[in-house]
């Protein structure tokens, strides 16, 4: 138990290691245009609030010259730019501390360019909006892939040198050279330009609180899961084959063979228990993987997703909205591997025991 | 020996299609290195190269596959002007010069453009040109008409219409002094109004079809009419001096070339040549180094052991946790847009894997019992290293090596795809980016997305078979 808290407690370092690392390079490589916008928009805020004063305040009003009222709005700007620790560059100790504080706090800012439907251009809500679409997508595919892999790769395990056997594993090696986002390209062609079965975009076109949303929004879902069944489930059922193989090598499985249990039973119950170890980190990984991988393929099929809106933030340059969705994604993906980490450990017996 | 050349492809037979893979690759590779110059690859993104080749067309071989459906799309055709039949009438006080050029149309759709290209040299009067279409059914249109009094009446400011020729304006431009380079475009609105003269011969309006729907359409209803027409070009010259050349008429099509066209009329088949050396030099390029990167941190981290061993360790488990998909993306946004930088950024996050396969492999041949006894014997750590455990590492480094290839072409097609490209090196994924921006898989235009993507995907599986017969091999040589 003392091997099993140590070796988590070494995967939690390391995942904040990670997790400094690449805040810290996102604010190295975007601080300086972070400023630039907070500074226009301290500026743009100034010469308004002067303004709406001016109008309400005959004594403004005097101020007849363009240099004396341009003097008071540069005042009002170096008060406002102080308070807020733009006069220094942004990688003064004292400002880099507050940005990262910031950001641990999920005081993520408001977008530059985007809002969300109901009109709040604040990153949180931004992402909050866009989080469940992809995880709606992602893990209902994921969880079709594994189902597939876990049967059929089972099944095949016991079928060594088959057709279909060959066959799966020549279509793992394709898909693997294969990028899921051209493949997308090529879903949309066939199904949706010549055989009008489904829609080339798959944002709904109802909105939010109508009643038909969840229908429509699984409508136009259903391309894009179909896309990402078809590259993920034969790497992964060559994998699960593999190990299966493995584990039927080993004398325990003859002996039950001896035993007289059935067939079936030694595949589906005996082989796949003694796979699970081996299998979660195969599926963390695959899992991790297509995390990053949604990135284009929410884009190329315009899933409503987190992906599709860091792409769409990319594209216009909205630093807060890229430093914003960077955070959480490298978190929700530093999560999951540490989880699985953690449930890996927990399978594995030799790791509790403290062998290796 | 060829007995045993053919069992070993029948053994491997995955290898044995990549490395015919890898070849076709290598022929193409050396096509583009050592037939296409360097001048031609920059006119890649050059329009004006390109203003000859049709818009979107399909592969030329697409017609072949309707056939039996009955349908046949518009070929491509460019006419030159020693095609013209030329016919000359001289009068008193002037010259009339006829360039007919007969094109004959079979198709079953309107072909989607077509445009003149014409050079002359000025003399003291500028001529007027004309161009008529004379059709099957003997109907004949005056498409267009131009004195180029304006032009010549224009030559002091002349320096601003030379980036002129390529908006689709058919007003002729001034190149220098005395030549005049104009485009006579279907599309333009000279083309169009002085069609709509004619509205009253056909049995259905006019006014909102484009030219070439209405001079190549039947007069009862608006589908295509067949046979043979003839486009006329008339030079009316009243000095000697006046003189045409470079005339030429493209009737642009709806299949053209080997891989069709893009949105910028850029020949697919040409990007798809000169991305292959790219993509083979960008993965062959990162997983050498990467491979060779990760077999020394790997052996020595594996080596040593100790402290030192255990750091080197926690650096390989850092950066194997990150997520480099999006550090390539925030760092890209930064420094990107260029290719040798994109290959450091790779190779950057490429060695750890390596690195971690090779460290357990240096470690269980560490504790072999003939390492100990040259250790014994008084050998030293390096020249152990180097005689006894690297060539052992070498046929998974090898097999590493392949399998790191498609990794990083992948990588950098997925990159430009994000538009972090190098523009002066056309990749595949940059065609696709492309495609993708004009959203031509709605459009479908296929011939657009399905090439530069077969390569990926073609390079990519090639390398993955080629490493997975090798791993095979090595584990094939361990067993026995």
């Amino acid at each position: 138990m003392k091997v099993f808290l140590f070796f988590l407690l070494k995967k939690i370092i390391i995942l904040f290691i990670v997790l400094f690392i690449t805040l810290f390079m996102t604010i190295f490589l975007l601080g300086s245009t972070m400023d630039k916008i907070m500074m226009d928009q301290v500026r743009l805020q100034a010469i308004n609030s002067f303004s709406g004063a001016a109008l309400e305040n005959p004594k403004l009003q005097q101020l007849k010259t363009n240099e004396e009222r341009q003097k008071l709005i540069d005042q009002q700007i170096k008060i406002q730019s102080q308070s807020l620790g733009l006069d220094e560059p942004w990688y003064s100790p004292k400002k880099l501390f507050n940005s990262i504080y910031k950001i641990i706090t999920l005081n993520l800012g408001n977008s530059r360019f985007f809002t969300t439907y109901y009109g709040s251009n604040s990153v949180n809500d931004l992402i909050l909006e866009k989080l469940p679409n992809t995880i709606l997508l992602f893990t209902s595919s994921s969880i079709t892939i594994i189902l597939i892999g876990l049967f059929f790769g089972t099944y095949l395990a016991s079928k060594e040198g088959s057709i279909p056997e060959k066959f799966i594993s020549g279509l793992a090696a394709t898909s693997r050279g294969v990028p899921d986002w051209w493949f997308s390209m090529i879903m949309i062609v066939i199904f949706s330009f010549f055989l009008h079965v489904f829609p080339s975009r798959a944002t709904p076109l109802s909105s939010p609180n109508e009643p038909g949303y969840i229908i429509d929004l699984l409508y136009h879902m259903t391309l894009p899961f179909i896309t990402l069944v078809i590259i993920g489930f034969s790497p992964f059922v060559y994998y699960v084959k593999y190990i299966v193989l493995r584990i039927l090598d080993e004398d325990f499985i003859k002996t039950l063979k001896i035993m007289g249990i059935p067939q079936k039973n030694i595949l589906y119950i005996h082989a796949l228990k003694n796979a699970g170890p081996q299998l979660s980190t195969i599926l963390g990984l695959g899992i991790t993987a297509s995390l990053s991988g949604s990135l284009l393929v929410e884009q190329i099929f315009d899933w409503p997703g987190m992906g599709n809106l860091f792409y769409n933030a990319i594209t216009q340059n909205d630093s807060p909205l890229i430093i914003g969705l960077s955070y959480i994604s490298v978190l929700i993906y530093l999560l999951t591997r540490l989880i699985l980490d953690i449930c890996f450990t927990f399978f594995d017996p030799r790791i509790k025991s403290g062998e290796t | 020996m060829t007995l045993k050349l053919t069992r070993l492809i029948k053994e491997n037979k995955g290898g044995f299609i990549g490395t015919l893979l890898l070849f076709f690759l290598m022929v193409m590779t050396f096509y583009a290195l050592f037939f296409v110059s360097t001048q031609s690859r920059l006119q890649w993104n050059d329009p004006i190269h390109w203003s000859d080749n049709p818009k979107t067309a399909a592969p030329e071989w697409f017609n072949v596959i309707l056939k039996p459906f009955g349908h046949q799309l518009p070929e491509h055709k460019i006419f030159y002007q020693k095609d013209a039949t030329v016919n000359s009438i001289n009068e008193t006080d002037f010259k009339l010069e006829n360039n007919t050029f007969s094109y004959q149309f079979d198709f079953n759709e309107f072909p989607p453009a077509f445009d003149i290209p014409y050079e002359i040299t000025l003399g003291e009067i500028p001529p007027i040109l004309e161009v008529y279409v004379k059709r099957p059914d003997n109907l004949e249109f005056k498409i267009y008409s131009n004195s180029l009094e304006s032009v010549s009446s224009s030559q002091n400011n002349g320096d601003n219409a030379v980036d002129n020729n390529n908006n689709n304006s058919t007003t002729p431009t001034l190149i220098d002094s005395n030549t005049v380079l104009g485009r006579v475009f279907s599309s333009s609105s000279d083309v169009r109004n002085s069609l709509a003269e004619y509205g009253g011969i056909f049995k259905f309006p006019i006014s909102g079809l484009s030219a070439e729907k209405i001079i190549f359409s039947k007069t009862d209803s608006n589908t295509p009419l067949k046979g043979k027409y003839e486009f006329i070009f008339s030079v009316y010259s009243f000095d000697s001096d006046t003189v045409l050349k470079n005339l030429q008429l493209v009737i642009q099509g709806k299949v053209y070339g080997l891989l069709g066209t893009d949105e910028l009329r850029r020949d697919v088949f040409f990007g798809i040549l000169i991305g292959t050396p790219v993509a083979l030099f960008i993965g062959i390029t990162v997983a050498l180094s990467s491979s060779f990167i990760g077999l020394f941190y790997g052996l020595y981290s594996g080596y040593t052991g100790k402290k030192a061993g255990t750091f080197m360790l926690t650096v390989i488990d850092i950066f194997i946790s990150l997520p480099t998909f999006i550090i390539f993306i925030i760092i890209s946004i930064h420094f990107g847009r260029n290719l040798l930088f994109l290959i450091g950024l790779f190779i950057l996050f490429g060695w750890p894997g390596v690195a971690l396969l090779n460290r357990t492999f240096s470690i269980q041949i560490k504790n072999y019992p003939y390492i100990e006894a040259s250790k014994l014997m008084g050998e030293s750590d390096f020249k152990i290293v180097l005689r006894h455990i690297v060539p052992q590492l070498l046929p998974f480094t090898l097999a590493n090596f392949a399998l790191s290839v498609p990794i990083a072409i992948l990588g950098e097609s997925a990159l430009s795809f994000l538009g972090f490209g190098d523009p002066s090196f056309p990749t595949w994924g940059q065609m696709l980016q492309e495609a993708h921006a004009s959203s031509a898989e709605t459009l479908g235009y296929w011939w657009w997305i399905v090439s530069p993507g077969l390569m990926i995907s073609v390079t990519s599986i090639a390398f993955i078979l080629i490493g997975r017969s090798l791993e095979n091999l090595v584990k094939i040589g361990k067993r026995r």
